[in-house]
């Protein structure tokens, strides 16, 4: 019995060889940009949130969600075989965006940070300079930025509500506000933390925190969701109806 | 079976619910015919006989080809004509069409294919 248990071990072990366990980021103290500012640069390997309730590797979750009759009758209506945007190649939206599996790339400068998405090769830009919010409502809502201390703040509003915060289907609203903490604890770290904040949905704000790992030894590749998608041609994935 | 892959569980671009059923685990032993290598999905299509001798032809999806490359894999890791067995999850449509949690390739190695499936752990 104990072979039938070791050789998968071992064919494991050697698939874990090409991969990303054992890795370790490269050490030294969080850089800095000329003005002095943390430099989030780089690209970062992220925990694949599906389920914002579960707490795994990296990521501590919000074990029970504080849904309001709205939002918790938004949840138990929700069947993803009767419509998934996701699935149709819809945008996913900022939240269900920052949960996503495929490596996130930041840039920034003194005025704009830019979040890079390999997921369906999206980007997500917004000033830092202290502009207020444009009157635009969107799948990715709208963002403005700016520093507390060492961290990025990162507040988002004006989202269409089309959307659903993760992969398994937990609802947000249009009342949606997002608030999102950058602290880039060392080279090879961030600390994120993730507030939402929906009157319509949730009785009160509630939070995830995870850690990004740098990756510099990925680059961003091609992700197009709309090459392949057979599963929507083939009638198995069905786009929702707004 | 713990199998390695690069976010610790699936890659998924869309919900597993909306199109198969955790329920329904399958395991298909064929012919590899065809790789398709393309976001969002790699698709797998093989031939599989039955006791009798007759050729069913089956589909199944895998993870993106970005994390699939991340984890060891790449366009030319099967070739058609490769003898390969999957187990993932059947469709909830009732097509011959499976979620591929794993992949036991022709050396015999077994590896993680990718499924969506949440419940697909590495």
């Amino acid at each position: 019995m104990q072979r039938f248990l070791i050789l998968p071990l071992a064919a494991a072990l050697a698939i874990c060889a090409f991969g990303q366990r054992g890795y370790q980021p490269p050490t030294g103290p969080a850089p800095r940009m000329a003005d002095g500012k943390p430099d989030l640069s780089g690209v970062w390997q992220r925990p694949y949130v599906p389920d914002m309730t579960k707490t795994g590797p990296n990521q501590q979750g919000m074990a029970e969600l504080p849904f309001t009759e709205w939002g918790a009758q938004q949840w138990k209506n929700y069947h993803a075989e009767k419509g998934d945007y996701a699935g149709a190649c819809l945008p996913f939206g900022l939240p269900r965006s920052m949960n996503s599996p495929e490596p996130l790339q930041l840039m920034q400068n003194s005025k704009y940070v830019t979040l890079m998405f390999e997921q369906n090769t999206w980007y997500h830009v917004f000033p830092i300079d202290g502009r207020p919010h444009r009157d635009q409502t969107t799948w990715f809502g709208d963002s403005v930025g700016h520093w507390d201390g060492d961290t990025l703040v990162v507040d988002t509003v004006n989202f269409n509500g089309k959307t659903r915060l993760d992969t398994i289907g937990h609802p947000h609203s249009d009342q949606l506000h997002m608030t999102q903490r950058f602290t880039r604890t060392d080279l090879g770290h961030i600390a994120y933390e993730v507030t939402i904040d929906d009157p319509k949905t949730f009785t009160k704000p509630w939070k995830n925190t995870r850690t990004f790992t740098l990756r510099p030894d990925w680059e961003l590749m091609e992700y197009s969701c709309e090459e392949n998608n057979k599963s929507l041609w083939e009638g198995r994935i069905k786009v929702p109806k707004y | 079976m713990a199998l390695c892959a690069a976010g610790g569980a699936a890659w998924a671009h869309h919900s597993f619910a909306a199109e198969f059923d955790g329920n329904k685990a399958i395991k298909l032993e064929g012919t590899l015919t065809k790789l398709e290598w393309a976001n969002p999905h790699i698709w797998l299509y093989l031939d599989v006989k039955d006791a009798s001798g007759a050729v069913a032809k089956w589909q199944c999806e895998g993870g993106a080809p970005n994390g699939l490359t991340r984890n060891g894999w790449s366009k030319d890791s099967l070739k058609s004509g490769d003898q390969v067995m999957i187990e993932g999850w059947l469709a909830k449509d009732g097509s011959r069409t499976c979620s591929a949690r794993s992949v036991k390739m022709p050396d015999g190695h077994r590896i993680f294919a990718g499924s969506s499936n949440p419940d697909a752990k590495e």
